[in-house]
């Protein structure tokens, strides 16, 4: 074989880049089918002709066979005498992964028996011609120079094919020393420069004239034989191809002569040659011959048998089964890590210039500093944060690479598998230019092709399955690469048979992975992502396409470990997607900056959900205690807290609010905060042992802002929680730097970075800390003490509410899903036109009213700044001036609708110890601005005419059920009250034929709102009653758990204006 | 050179000297990449113990290492003399926080001599050995010994 490494290497370079695109080029031809892209065809063609022509020349006897049959195959699909099928384009696509190991893989090339390939691309050439030239294509010739010298194992179909085309034959010999070497040029080139006169049949060096080491005479030349077909006379040769023309042969008929007709094969050309005609006897046999080590023994039969085109098509499937692990294979190999990349020239230039750049502020900085001008230092500092900010920018550009170099390859592991498992589908790609790090493209490649595979496996259905379904018989994945927020994100979704939540939770308890407790709270979605449990496998039997032992559990993993995180959804019966997100680089990562006692900790941006921030006030209502956990309670839903210090077993501290001096803080739990009785009585005597006497601040710090409670909200997989730090800092990017070995068995970090001031802070790891905390185990004791208050709250309504003052003792209290905005403007820009107030806001004009308008309420103070909540209704915007502090929050509604009850005042609770009204906007506009609500008036007058349309309305709260009734009647229809659902129930059976509509409270005891709807819908005679549900608090479980029983719509109680539209829209009014 | 391979017995090593408490401490000079008093050391909770914490080295992050703690003895004392030796070990700065340092000290390598069980209250194992000075006896640490994890 050819020894010069650098030739060689650049001869591997340039044909694996060649074959680059070969696999998409094929499929398209594929799809083409008979309308053949020529350009096309050419292209691959040609990346098939020049990977022979280098072979050639380096020795590489079995990639120059091989190709060369690849070619023909080409040629003939060129000339439009052959079309491309899938059994052809099959065997063209193996014989193509086949050639790329054979040049990954360069040194062993020439042991590798591609004996099959080569059998199975003869026979398509075969099956192209007529009979009579099928002998041609495994027949080859030898050439006799005029001197004697013979040049071997052509293939006579070739010869034929050119001089067929008229074409001049010359045998050309360089002189590797003298016409190559000494130019100054390079083999390679020689070689392409050739392809653009006309064709390279063959190439070869003649070893065989150089002679041995013990031959007495250094020899003078190495010859460097070219086989080579043009249109250019011979005449011509000598200026084409710039050598004496001594050394270039025109070829005649007399020169060639059959193998058989010489006896003698040199031993270094056999090798080439006797591949060839044994593959015959090899075709009729389909016996395998002995098999070299790195040839995996399963493509033998099926390309021998694919190929030929007879082959009934059931046995497709059962063939290609056998072709996955050589797709593996080679999946793996195209895996191994690149060690040089290819950068745009004009990006280096930048670079150069930034690096350039760099060097002028540097000096300018530094002459800055000596001369001590501040003003210099200044504007040289920033100078260099930008350069900085662009030098590593354009660095990470020089990283990127399309995400297409990984995605193309889908489409054949599509095409394949989709073969094999007697399925069709479809691959769409979207995105193919997004960009990402190199090494994380490298890393998602197994995930993703795990995913993919997964898909086609067990997602999408069969064509037949499909049919049954009422589905398109092809299926369809889609991968889809884009950016968002920072993040690549990556969906694979496919329009298969879905994930069965029932079945997954009944699977992963047979299997012993969790408990049928657990499994009881879970929702939905929880239930499906059941499957990223380790040891948990959906498909009834492991086959080999995806099942291979390794589980969803680890593309989780692969893909946290990168910084990503995934996500799944899927409706059964309809697909499943499946997201992946990715941070463009490792390296740098935007980091939300904590601290705890004395040292800074960096939390990655991608695990970070919100900030929380508890003030001191309320930490005792917030954070309750499950078990011996802390859990905070978030939107309705329980969070569990880990406290950073208490994981790393650091002192935490607090700052003094006012000397600004850091004590140690001796809580001992997190919502260990002494009430107030406790403080008058003790609290000098427990501050004292420790804390110097100070003087007492007035307020006790645990009520001062700073001794409030910091939480970041992370999420790590599917593990959510609190994080309770000292203190949160700035949002930095960060440079991720490797620690030490003596700290690679702390799980608690993922690293550390530098910070602006030189020292360092460590990185947390989110989800090691999830699993050094246990926090499984939290969950299940929050999900527990979440049935429990759900059961409870079962009896009172939840509701938000936002709360505000008038005057300074009266409280108010309005519901917050009526609310747009609050918003503080300047009194000065409030104008008073007639009686009304208006402020210019967004463009139009906002009427402001206070509350002393409409009733008995003091009026409000004069101020510089005025609080205006702004509510809308009727599509309409209004301000309500108020008082500080507003304040919103959820609580059991226990109204007193009488003893305070006036006009615009709904009724009256306790909130937080104070007497709270509750204030109804509807009134209290109607009673401002009656005009608003004319329309309802004249359609209810109509509608008393035509007969009134008969609701009825289950609800067990006296209070929403007399808000709710009054402004439905309001608005012209009749009500029919039940206290619960069970007394609705007996109320419908009797009086079925008046009601028009159902209006049913979710939670009442006796029989709840599910209960209620699913037997209205269960019985035909009431089937046809539209049921809308009220609820407090729209949760998606709620939703889901309606949508099955049969509930039309979902209202929120207090929304009046929503409510009514829904009902006039089920009742087909206007 | 290969003069010098041949009679390494007799040729002459420099150690660097350095207290550990009381204990008189030396290792190959040669093994040293630098010795500092920068102490703007993070801590690292959950590390073990004798981890003192981790220090910014020009840009790369260095272990700093309580060799008091690590060899068996008392904590180092937080005084002034403190000094961080920053020796390479397997491609990776590593820092051993000493009480104080002391002189350079020139000895031949047949000087030095095997190390008992325990030398002032240190295990042995930490130890290549013993060298025997006019008016001390200094431990001569195995460095690998002492930076394994």
């Amino acid at each position: 074989m050819f020894e010069d490494d650098e030739t060689l290497q650049m001869y591997i370079e340039e044909s694996l880049d060649h074959l680059g695109d070969i696999e998409s080029d094929l499929l398209t031809i594929e799809e083409a089918g008979e309308n053949i892209d020529l350009d096309l065809v050419n292209n691959v063609f040609r990346a098939a002709h020049s990977v022979k022509g280098g072979a050639g020349f380096m020795g590489l006897t079995t990639i120059k066979d091989l190709s060369h049959h690849l070619e023909n195959v080409l040629g003939l699909i060129r000339t439009n005498e052959l079309i491309p099928d899938s059994t052809r384009i099959s065997v063209l696509l193996k014989g193509f992964d086949k050639l790329e190991t054979l040049l990954k893989n360069i040194e062993t090339s020439n042991d590798v028996d591609v004996s099959d390939h080569i059998a199975a691309l003869e026979n398509i050439t075969k099956s192209s011609l007529p009979e009579t030239q099928q002998d041609m294509v495994s027949e080859v010739i030898n050439i006799v120079l005029q001197d004697g010298r013979i040049f071997q194992q052509v293939s006579l179909y070739e010869i034929e094919k050119y001089k067929a085309e008229g074409k001049n034959l010359f045998l050309v010999e360089y002189d590797l020393i003298n016409d190559i070497q000494r130019k100054g040029k390079n083999p390679i080139e020689v070689l392409n420069s050739l392809q653009k006169t006309g064709t390279i049949i063959d190439s070869r060096i003649d070893f065989d004239s150089v002679g041995t080491l013990d031959d007495t005479a250094v020899p003078s030349r190495i010859p460097f034989q070219v086989l080579f077909a043009s249109i250019i006379e011979y005449d011509m040769t000598e200026t084409l191809f710039d050598i004496n023309k001594r050394y270039i042969h025109a070829i005649t008929d007399q020169m060639i002569v059959s193998t058989s007709a010489i006896e003698v094969v040199p031993q270094s050309m056999a090798l080439a040659g006797k591949a060839e005609p044994e593959v015959l006897i090899q075709q009729e046999k389909t016996a395998s011959p002995p098999q070299t080590v790195l040839d995996p023994p399963a493509p033998k039969t099926t390309v021998a048998q694919a190929a030929s085109p007879a082959a009934p098509p059931k046995e497709v499937g059962k063939i290609a089964k056998e072709t996955v692990k050589p797709v593996e294979k080679d999946l793996q190999v195209a895996a191994k890590t690149q060690t040089s990349l290819r950068v745009n020239v004009g990006l280096l230039d930048t670079l150069m210039n930034l690096a350039g750049e760099l060097v002028l502020s540097r000096n300018q900085l530094l002459q800055g500093i000596n001369s001590s001008n501040s003003k210099a230092t200044e504007v040289s500092g920033q100078r260099i944060d930008m350069i900085t900010s662009e030098l590593q920018e354009a660095i990470m550009k020089t990283r990127m690479q399309p995400i297409a170099n990984i995605l193309n390859k889908f489409t054949r592991v599509v095409r394949d598998l989709s073969q094999q498992l007697g399925k069709t589908i479809e691959l769409e790609i979207e995105g193919k230019d997004v960009e990402l790090d190199k090494t994380i493209l490298e890393s998602i490649n197994d995930p993703l092709t795990h995913l993919v595979r997964n898909s086609v496996d067990h997602g999408i259905e069969t064509p037949l399955e499909r049919e049954q379904m009422g589905k398109q018989p092809t299926g369809t994945i889609m991968l889809k690469a884009f950016h968002e927020a920072g993040q690549v994100n990556l969906v694979i979704s496919d329009d298969g048979k879905g994930l069965y939540p029932e079945k997954i939770s009944a699977s992963a308890i047979d299997k012993g992975l969790v408990t049928e407790q657990q499994v009881a709270d879970m929702s939905e979605k929880n239930k499906m992502e059941l499957i990223f449990l380790p040891g948990f496998s959906t498909a009834k039997e492991v086959t080999d396409v995806s099942g291979r032992g390794v589980g969803m559990d680890v593309v989780v993993t692969n893909i946290e470990t990168l910084g990503g995180i995934i996500e799944l959804d899927s409706t059964p019966g309809q697909g499943t997607t499946i997201q992946i997100k990715l941070p463009l680089t490792l390296a740098i990562i935007p980091s939300q900056i904590t601290s705890v006692g004395n040292e800074r900790y960096a939390l990655p941006q991608v695990n970070l959900n919100e900030l929380l921030r508890i003030p001191a006030a309320q930490v005792k209502e917030k954070i309750e205690t499950v078990g011996d956990a802390a859990v905070v309670r978030l939107r309705g839903e329980l969070l569990p807290l880990l406290n950073l210090s208490e994981m790393l077993g650091i002192e935490r501290t607090y700052t003094d609010s006012k000397g600004k001096k850091v004590h140690r803080d001796r809580r001992e739990s997190t919502a260990d905060r002494r009430s107030k009785h406790h403080l008058t009585t003790e609290d000098a005597l427990s501050d004292a042992p420790d804390a110097p006497p100070v003087e007492r601040e007035k307020k006790d710090r645990r009520y001062h802002a700073a001794s409030a409670i910091n939480i970041a909200v992370v999420s790590a997989g599917a593990f959510k929680y609190g994080l309770i730090v000292d203190q949160l800092h700035d949002s930095e990017e960060i440079v991720v730097k490797p620690v030490g070995r003596h700290l690679k068995k702390c799980a608690a970090y993922a690293g550390a970075t530098i910070m602006g001031d030189g020292k360092v802070a460590l990185i947390l790891d989110i989800s090691n800390l999830a699993q050094m905390a246990d926090l499984s185990t939290i969950f299940e004791a929050g999900q527990v003490a979440k049935a429990a208050e759900a059961a409870a709250a079962a009896a009172k309504d939840q509701v938000a509410l936002l709360t505000f003052k008038n005057g300074e003792k009266e409280h108010f209290a309005a519901p917050l899903n009526l609310v747009e905005r609050i918003e503080r403007i300047q009194t000065s820009d409030i104008e008073q036109i007639g009686n009304k107030k208006v402020v210019q806001y967004r463009g139009g004009a906002l009427p402001l009213y206070e509350l002393a308008q409409v009733a008995d309420f003091s009026p409000l103070s004069q101020k510089e700044q005025q609080e205006v909540i702004v509510f809308k209704v009727k599509d309409r915007e209004l301000g309500l001036m108020v008082t500080p502090p507003i304040d919103a929050m959820e609580l059991s509604l226990d109204i007193d609708p009488s003893t305070l009850k006036q006009t615009a005042i709904s009724g009256s609770m306790i909130i937080n110890g104070h007497t709270t009204l509750l204030v109804d906007i509807f009134e209290m506009i109607k009673t401002l601005n009656p005009d608003w609500f004319v329309q309802e008036a004249n359609v209810a007058a109509e509608m008393a005419k035509d007969g009134e349309k008969i609701i009825l309305f289950a609800e067990d709260s006296a209070f929403f059920r007399n808000q709710v009734k009054g402004f439905i009647e309001e608005d012209g229809f009749k009500v029919i009250e039940a206290e619960d659902g069970l007394i609705a129930w007996e109320l419908l059976k009797e009086r079925v034929d008046e009601i028009d509509l159902v209006l049913t409270d979710l939670e009442m005891p006796n029989m709840d709102g599910f209960e209620f709807t699913k037997r209205i819908k269960e019985n035909p005679e009431y089937a046809h009653l539209k049921v809308i549900a009220l609820t407090s608090l729209a949760s998606e479980a709620h939703i889901e758990k309606g949508k099955t029983v049969g509930i039309d719509d979902y209202q929120i109680k207090l929304d009046r204006e929503k409510l009514m539209k829904t009902v006039r829209k089920h009742l087909n009014l206007s | 050179m290969t003069e010098m391979n041949k009679d390494s017995a007799s040729k002459d090593i420099e150690f660097a000297t350095f207290y550990v408490g009381g204990a008189l401490c030396g290792i190959d000079i040669l093994n040293i990449q630098e010795i500092n008093k920068n102490f703007e050391i993070t801590k690292v909770p959950q590390a073990s113990d004798y981890v003192e914490g981790i220090l910014n080295l020009r840009g790369r992050i260095v272990t700093i290492i309580d060799l008091g703690k690590k060899l068996g003895l008392d904590p180092v004392n937080k005084d002034k003399d403190n000094r961080n030796i920053i020796v390479n070990s397997d491609d990776e700065h590593i820092g051993l926080l000493v009480g104080s340092i002391s002189d350079v000290v020139l000895a031949q390598k047949n000087d030095i001599e095997p190390a008992p069980s325990n030398i002032g209250g240190a295990k042995g194992k930490f130890f290549q050995g013993v060298l025997k000075t006019e008016t001390q006896l200094i431990g001569i640490l195995d460095i690998d010994e002492v930076l394994k994890d």
